[in-house]
């Protein structure tokens, strides 16, 4: 399963993006973030041994998997951040993204200064996809449809929190005006919601397939 | 390819910890925490250097680390195609109508699009930032060994992030072997023929959900397991990272020296190379 082109439904920045000054702020927020679900996980809702060790292997299933190329349309990438927080929940899914982060800056995909920007925008696509997975479930009984549209609207808020990181920080050494970077970064998010919605249709797949072999998986199932 | 090759232009972990594990340099018997540190102020470097001159020198250096340690250049090079997009990607739309001498010009729906030599300088200032990064993260897992990373994230991360972060890294390399054992049985019953997007787009979910199924089985059998060998929740290590020597100290402060004069001076002299 090889392809020639690359696409991923966002992308992640590398280092030398972003001035020091913003690279503290964002990984300053999303410590901050970590922090609140690290507390959540400890104090509110504590979690037991077997959902850790289910995290880990949610970890390496998700690494693995964005390591495989779909070929639809020149090879597509997933990132399925929405996925891991329908199966993972928020808290449990911010720690398995950040771990995600930090692998991936590891082999070259994402700074490691960039993390916390990244982690930002990957934080708001597992909150949202959970979010929004759980309240279509009055509305839609189908878990394609719920998956996908949960999938679809993380992606495209990732996207927005990626336009607004980007155009708040701005590039080192881009000298255009904030209208015309927006213009470059809306191009840039047309294409990215493209990809966003073969991850949105595969998504709701995945998910429609693991609810009928293995509906327990699903966090965001439970009452 | 090997089985947890899944994709040619992603590093292989496999081949990773294969040289972080046998191959022997000088730079393996150095303390973890040295490239740690060493990794922090490369991080700063291309942080706050402007200077494409500068990077430039960086990106030789780390390059010359790496194969001085013995590291394959070949695959190194076939992997930096997905920072290069990423770059190009995101910095290649920006790159046009930088101000600066003309080089491409066309216009596209009424708009005027000019390449200049600021555009393109500013594509390469990244993408070189990207590589240098890059080649220095590989270069420090290819020349650490898996238990010292195990000891390492052990000691960074607090509970329950470095639990889920040290089985994450244990199992990556059966999540792995496991995904290129479905993909092979896939390609052999002709999965690699079907052109039609729904069917693929099926294809790959039911794969995709297969793995993350697998997956969770997997957990729960080796939970049950460490569970049964009185695993209490804490999954810790018990192997020391080699301290800091001495002559390292003064690696470290030559290189911290040396990114505070650099960035100061890139800071201040401005001019045609700096962005």
């Amino acid at each position: 399963m090889q392809a020639g082109i690359l696409s991923v439904a966002h992308i992640h920045l590398e280092d030398g993006s972003f001035t020091l000054f913003w690279v503290i702020v964002w990984w300053a927020i999303a410590l901050l973030l970590i922090s609140a679900a690290l507390f959540w996980v400890r104090s509110v809702k504590k979690t037991d041994n077997r959902k850790i060790t289910l995290a880990a292997f949610c970890t390496a299933a998700a690494f693995a998997i964005f390591q495989v190329s779909i070929p639809l349309f020149g090879g597509v990438h997933l990132n399925l951040t929405p996925l891991i927080g329908i199966l993972a929940g928020p808290a449990i899914g911010s720690f398995v993204v950040l771990i995600i982060n930090i692998l991936s800056a590891a082999i070259g995909h994402g700074g490691w200064g960039m993390i916390g920007a990244n982690l930002l925008v990957n934080v708001i696509e597992v909150v949202i996809g959970y979010t929004v997975y759980r309240a279509l479930k009055k509305i839609f009984t189908g878990a394609f449809i719920r998956g996908g549209i949960a999938t679809f609207a993380g992606l495209f808020c990732g996207n927005i929190a990626m336009i607004a990181i980007i155009l708040l920080s701005e590039i080192q050494g881009v000298s255009q005006s904030k209208s015309q970077i927006l213009a470059g970064l809306s191009l840039l998010a047309g294409v990215n919601m493209g990809v966003a919605i073969i991850e949105a249709v595969i998504t709701g797949m995945i998910i429609a397939y693991i609810l009928r072999v293995r509906p327990d998986m699903l966090e965001s199932e439970r009452p | 390819m090997t089985t947890t090759t899944l994709s040619d232009h992603i590093p292989d972990l496999n081949l990773i910890t294969f040289y972080a594990e046998t191959r022997r340099s000088c730079f393996t018997v150095m303390s973890p925490w040295t490239k740690f540190l060493l990794l922090f102020l490369i991080i700063c470097l291309v942080t706050l250097s402007g200077n494409i001159v500068t990077i430039a020198g960086l990106y030789c250096v780390i390059l010359a680390a790496y194969a001085g340690a013995r590291l394959p250049l070949r695959n190194l090079f076939a992997w930096y195609a997905l920072p290069a997009l990423f770059v190009l990607s995101f910095v290649g739309i920006m790159a046009w109508n930088e101000p600066g001498i003309a080089i491409i010009s066309f216009s596209v729906a009424g708009q005027s699009l000019v390449l200049t030599d600021n555009g393109i300088l500013l594509v390469i200032m990244l993408l070189l930032k990207a590589l240098a990064v890059m080649t220095y993260s590989l270069f420090f897992l290819m020349t650490t060994r898996y238990q010292h990373f195990s000891a390492m994230i052990y000691r960074i991360f607090p509970s329950p992030i470095d639990q889920i972060f040290l089985m994450a890294y244990r199992f990556l390399f059966l999540t792995l072997a496991m995904t290129g054992s479905i993909l092979k049985a896939v390609r052999s019953r002709g999965g690699g023929l079907i052109h039609s997007i729904s069917m693929q787009g099926r294809l790959s979910a039911e794969i995709f959900a297969l793995v993350f199924i697998r997956s969770f089985e997997r957990s729960e059998r080796v939970h049950k397991a460490m569970i049964a060998r009185g695993f209490s929740g804490s999954y810790s290590t018990a192997v020391e990272v080699p301290a800091i020597h001495l002559y390292e100290y003064g690696i470290i402060g030559i290189c911290a020296t040396m990114v505070i004069v650099v960035a100061l001076n890139d800071t201040a002299v401005g001019g045609l190379v700096t962005l």
